[in-house]
């Protein structure tokens, strides 16, 4: 038992390590917001894109679901080692493009910010599309009659409500791109998986890696409590005065 | 008010299908300038889908509809889907209000009847709220300009559907079944609101249940089955004494209730 707790929760080792693990960890947290935003609003667009009228506009919900489709099937980890390993080959690109170091920030990092965002965004795409979805046609036929135009009409009436129905579960694709930052230790970021799994290397102690587990649970449960919150509050709305709520 | 005069609305020979299933064939009819029409018939029988061809919801396959003497098909060669039509001509002097009211349920009451006039009519904020206070004032909500669909009731939401419509000046408006999803007693308030708009001189065109309306308020009365009119007249003609076996027997089963 006391090897166990040695192994896992060696509280003096985790003192010892504490600050290179948090500065690991400030690396993973500006990842997950920079990505997180930049998914947000890639699929949003995407979502938009894919719910143009017309006969015309074909071809771009055509492009769009199959960006979609494709997005969501490769797996994340591969996406991030084709683009860091073959972004910077690409000899055309100007060197600021082929090894961004914007920000002060590695190219890695910048790299992870690329492919969780081109995964991600294809996935919070899907979510909106269901927020969209979700929001009665009379919506958009009231707003048509008025003379609005279809995109006017997405802008002030249809996404303002999609959003609203969606916040709960965007949060929840939220968390996960939070953890899925991880896969971009793969490229050699120093972010709070490979600092504490290089500390378990050197040390045959893994506290280091428990202590960046509770960082990430820090985070991620007061986020988890919210998106119940939300999703309660959203629930809330439609069973009060349910028949009128229900007639719009 | 205005003189009830020249054609405000023209149809002929509009034909409507979803798939293989015929809604309009081939309605032929014509309203005059501030006339009130009041169309009846079973459910089915296309009166709806009539309202929602003239604002172009679902623009006609066949036929020819003009407007103020224009006609709000563009013609061949002009483009595919709604660039065929005078979309823009037509909703800007076409009202419409729905049975299920599609208030906006993010905006307030104010804000519902504001949005259009400012994204629409590029009216300014002041100047749309100005006029949208008015109108909600003229339907009895004054003292509801910042509340919520959700906190109205239907009589109530559907009073702010009629102001949102009346806020872009329409030339025309259309009435879908407005009082269908009402409770009883919240009927008469919204069909209050519509007989004055009668009185002041709007065309209109009223699809409805209520019998008693359409004598009342209505200049003539249409009878729809089967996708086409079967009689029209005097309200007094067609609700009293109908020439037709088929307005006879819907009218024998409305009034029975």
């Amino acid at each position: 038992m006391e090897e166990f707790l040695k192994q896992f929760f060696d509280v003096g080792f985790m003192v010892d390590h504490f600050d290179e693990v948090l500065d690991g960890f400030w690396v993973t947290v500006q990842l997950s917001v920079i990505s997180g935003a930049l998914a947000l609003v890639w699929g949003l667009i995407l979502a938009t894109l894919r719910q143009l009228p017309g006969k015309a506009l074909l071809p771009v919900r055509f492009l769009t679901i199959a960006y979609i489709d494709v997005f969501r099937g490769v797996p994340l980890l591969l996406l991030i080692l084709i683009i860091a390993g073959g972004i910077p080959a690409l000899d055309f690109l100007p060197e600021w493009l082929r090894l961004p170091q914007w920000f002060g920030k590695p190219d890695s990092f910048w790299f992870g910010v690329l492919a969780i965002t081109i995964t991600y965004g294809a996935y919070m795409a899907e979510v909106y599309r269901s927020g969209i979805e979700s929001v009665p046609g009379g919506q958009m036929e009231a707003a048509r009659s008025l003379g609005m135009s279809h995109g006017q009409a997405m802008r002030s009436v249809i996404l303002p409500q999609a959003v609203r129905k969606v916040i709960a579960p965007l949060l929840n694709d939220f968390i996960a791109l939070t953890k899925d930052t991880t896969l971009v230790s793969f490229i050699a970021l120093n972010e709070v998986t490979l600092v504490a799994s290089d500390i378990q290397s050197e040390t045959f102690n893994s506290s280091a890696l428990t202590l960046g587990a509770i960082m990430f649970l820090v985070v991620t449960l007061p986020l988890a409590r919210l998106v119940d919150k939300l999703i309660a509050r959203e629930q809330g709305r439609f069973t009060r005065g349910a028949p009128r709520v229900e007639a719009l | 008010m205005e003189s009830k005069g020249g054609a405000m609305l023209s149809l002929h020979g509009v034909c409507k299908r979803f798939d293989k299933l015929e809604v309009l064939r081939g309605v032929d009819l014509e309203i005059k300038r501030g006339e009130v029409v009041c169309v009846l018939g079973p459910s089915g029988s296309g009166k709806s889908t009539l309202l929602r061809c003239v604002n172009l919801l679902e623009p006609p396959e066949e036929g020819d509809i003009r407007l103020e003497e224009r006609s709000i098909c563009k013609g061949p060669g002009s483009g595919s889907g709604e660039q065929s039509w005078e979309l823009d001509f037509v909703r800007q002097r076409v009202g419409i209000v729905f049975q299920q009211f599609n208030l906006f349920p993010h905006k307030s009451a104010l804000q519902n009847v504001t949005l259009a006039q400012e994204k629409v009519l590029g009216r300014s904020t002041a100047e749309a709220r100005k006029k949208g206070a008015k109108l909600l004032e003229r339907v009895g909500l004054g003292d509801k300009l910042d509340e919520y669909p959700e906190r109205l009731s239907g009589g109530q939401q559907q009073r702010v559907a009629i102001a949102r419509a009346l806020a872009m000046d329409p030339h025309v408006m259309l009435f879908d079944e407005v009082t269908s999803a009402l409770d009883p007693e919240l009927v008469k308030e919204v069909l209050d609101v519509m007989r004055e708009l009668a009185e002041e001189g709007m065309t209109m065109i009223v699809v409805t249940h209520e019998i008693g309306f359409a004598r009342e308020v209505a200049d003539r009365v249409v009878f729809m089955d089967g996708g086409v009119i079967v009689e029209e007249g005097a309200p007094a003609q067609v609700l009293e004494s109908p020439r037709e076996e088929r307005t006879k027997q819907f009218l024998g089963l409305v009034l029975e209730r």
